[in-house]
């Protein structure tokens, strides 16, 4: 039985009334077709080639075109982007806000990675801040920041949280005896700031959806953090012990609100880091493929588990 | 042939639709939770990501498992026993595929979708290790040998059509890759040949196009080849030498293949965005129109190439105040028809998917984008320069 005998069925049965089945039977039939996607995938693109070819360009040509020229056009740009944001978007809201038009989103994007270019070109040219990378990571991750929430903009909020944690990774580049340990100390310094900064605005109902951004981009880090931790030779206890707990943290997150790719973090994640120990001092292959075999029945049957539960609903 | 009943299929289609049009708000909670009732099927399905990890450990288990059983049995066996060994194996995934599909009623569900690629896999290396394995190697095309991309070729589209699993299909279309290269060693007619059966397989999947609930999974199956055909006539793209041209080096595929195939693709290369695309406004498919735009996008990005022009730094910028000024001036000719629609085209959305498509992809996307756009840290180098292809183009500038 087809979807179109169903509404059909469904409207003799009044489960659905006329208007519902008119317009519902129409989008199955695809009248209208939305080309909604492929407008905003083109847009995309068309901003991210333009932006590539504007650095490519500022970049080979920057003596020729000379200083003045080069500034005069990014800033330009930059400007007219953000008029065309500021001069157009609604009054401010905690709530989500739908982008006043079209292209809204996109324009802000390319303000954005404009900023980027314009922000290397004055420092590779002027060294206005001596080489000082991390200031200009951290000003624009501020920036970003602002940006995002100002316009609710998914786009800037992650650029916001890499440039943060750019900054982060840059600034230790720079101390004279960074390691592993210091970039781990870091990373989890970044996942308590950003994972904190998220909780409190969404209990504050700041935008409170993107707090998913957040808490997949605390998650992605965390656990590659306290990978590399149980990847060490000595010591690594501690942090096999941390990951076992923020495994079991983001499984019961993902269970209870239903959001499976915490799951999927907490069963890959959690089954790298305790095979990595379980098997990193034996040589013998069999042992090893032995492993493998009953590990992964022993996930297989604990994930069919889990979708018998919670997959069919998902 | 389909292990999957027709109504089994459309069930779960009214499905997932029930469910995005519960959250577009189309239908009320009320009704939802009514017309679900109506719409349980004896399928077992689960959400992308428990699909995936269950794929990725069903492929760990029969991974190990026949690494075991090689380790422990025949791990001193001639090539001819390991080869026989692994058809064996794929026999056996293959009835576990079955099995897990037919039994158990998994439908998508990761588990019979690893099964059916190990038997892929194993059927494949299996064939190779148990015929050909130990014949001395010839430089010369060896038809004998094409035996396995060929039974690869129909093993996987036996997949594809068993459980419609989309990426078998494409297994399928890597394997006829290779076919080719034992029947002839010239260049340009392996191009053809590969072209050509990819244009064989576009005509058998339109002439087997029937009844709507497939729809979807042939409209797939056609982008694929619409961009397979496309990306074998590009010799541009599709060029043995092409990574060493576009570095610079090396010989151009204008001077590797006959003058007259290469303006013979060149005019196809042009050609086939339009037919691509026009077919895909017509049937309103949405992976054609999307395989259309793509090779659309590459037929711009290899033109200069393949005319032998210069590329210049600013090429980029151009095609993207292409691409944006294409999707404004499509978005505003629809919006200003009769109710935002024209020939039954509308920019607004309708789905919640898209929605969602949107999200996912702004956040991932806005995390990856700035690795290419925002600065690298400053080379610590006295003698370093902005300018002067230090810092990537074409080195056309000296020193401030």
């Amino acid at each position: 039985m087809t979807i179109l005998v169903r509404l059909d069925r469904w409207k003799q049965q009044g489960a659905i009334s006329p208007e519902q089945h008119a317009y519902l039977s129409g989008l199955c039939r695809g009248e209208p077709f939305s080309l909604f996607l492929e407008l905003n995938i083109l847009l995309y693109a068309g901003v991210l080639a333009f932006v590539a070819g504007l650095g490519w360009t500022v970049t080979t040509w920057s003596q020729q075109l000379g200083d003045v020229l080069v500034i005069a056009v990014l800033s330009a740009i930059l400007a007219a982007c953000f008029w065309y944001c500021f001069s157009r978007a609604p009054a401010w809201s905690f709530a989500e806000t739908p982008a006043p038009t079209a292209i809204f989103d996109y324009v802000l994007y390319l303000g954005s990675l404009v900023w980027c270019v314009e922000l290397a070109y004055l420092e590779n040219r002027f060294h206005l801040l001596s080489g000082q990378w991390s200031f200009y990571l951290l000003a624009t991750a501020v920036l970003f920041f602002f940006l995002a929430y100002r316009f609710d903009n998914r786009f800037v909020l992650s650029l916001a949280l890499s440039s943060l944690a750019g900054w982060c990774g840059l600034t230790i580049s720079h101390w004279p005896s960074h390691q592993d340990a210091t970039y781990r100390r870091c990373a989890l310094l970044y996942c308590l700031l950003v994972g904190v900064g998220g909780e409190l605005l969404e209990r504050r109902a700041l935008k409170p959806h993107f707090f998913g951004t957040y808490l997949n981009i605390v998650a992605n880090v965390l656990f590659w953090a306290l990978l590399s931790g149980v990847f060490n030779r000595q010591g690594y206890g501690i942090w096999l012990l941390a990951l076992v707990i923020a495994c079991g943290v983001s499984l019961a997150w993902g269970l209870t609100r239903r959001q499976f790719v915490f799951v999927a973090y907490s069963a890959v994640y959690g089954y790298v880091g305790v095979s990595s120990i379980l098997i990193r001092d034996i040589n013998d292959d069999t042992f090893i493929l032995g492993y493998f075999v009953i590990s992964a029945v022993a996930m297989l049957v604990t994930l069919i588990l889990i979708a018998r539960r919670f997959g069919r609903t998902a | 042939m389909r292990l999957y009943s027709t109504s089994s299929e459309e069930t779960l289609r009214a499905r997932k639709l029930l469910a995005d049009w519960a959250a577009e708000g189309l239908l009320s909670k009320a009704q939802y939770e009514r017309l679900e009732q109506e719409t349980v099927s004896e399928l077992r399905t689960t959400n992308i990501f428990l699909r995936l990890i269950l794929f990725l450990f069903t492929l760990l288990c029969v991974a190990a498992t026949a690494g075991l059983f090689f380790k422990v049995f025949v791990s001193r066996s001639p090539d001819q026993t390991t080869g026989i060994f692994l058809l064996i194996f794929a026999v056996v995934c293959y009835v576990a595929t079955e099995a897990a599909a037919s039994q158990a009623h998994l439908y998508r569900h990761g588990i019979e979708e690893a099964l059916a690629v190990c038997s892929v896999a194993f059927f494949c290396l299996g064939m190779q290790l148990a015929v050909f394995s130990g014949r001395p190697y010839s430089p010369k095309p060896d038809v004998v040998q094409c035996v396995m991309p060929a039974a690869g070729v129909v093993f996987s589209l036996w997949i594809w059509r068993r459980f419609g699993l989309w990426y078998a299909f494409l297994a399928a279309m890597v394997f006829a890759l290779f076919l080719p290269g034992y029947w002839t060693s010239s260049h340009w007619a392996q191009h053809a040949i590969v072209a050509l059966l990819y244009a064989l397989g576009l005509v058998c999947v339109i002439a087997a196009r029937s009844g709507e609930h497939r729809e979807d999974d042939y409209a797939g199956v056609e982008a694929l080849l619409w961009l397979g055909i496309y990306l074998a006539m590009n010799l541009q793209l599709s060029s043995l030498n092409t990574r060493a041209q576009w570095l610079g080096v090396g010989t151009t595929p204008a001077s590797e293949f006959p003058r007259s195939f290469y303006w013979t693709t060149w005019v196809l290369v042009w050609c086939l965005p339009g037919v691509v695309l026009a077919r895909g406004i017509r049937r309103k498919h949405r992976l054609v129109i999307a395989s259309g735009a793509i090779v659309a996008i590459l037929t711009f990005v290899t033109n200069k190439p393949y005319l032998g022009w210069p590329r210049h730094t600013w090429d980029p910028m151009l095609l993207g105040i292409l691409l944006t000024g294409t999707a404004l001036f499509i978005r505003r000719w629809l919006v200003r028809g009769p109710g935002e629609i024209r020939r039954g085209f509308t920019a607004a959305r309708l789905s919640g998917r898209d929605k969602n498509w949107m999200h996912v992809g702004s956040a991932a996307l806005g995390l990856v984008t700035p690795q290419s756009i925002t600065p690298a840290a400053q080379a610590k180098s006295a003698a370093f320069r902005f300018g002067g292809g230090s810092t990537g183009g074409g080195g056309a500038g000296g020193d401030f």
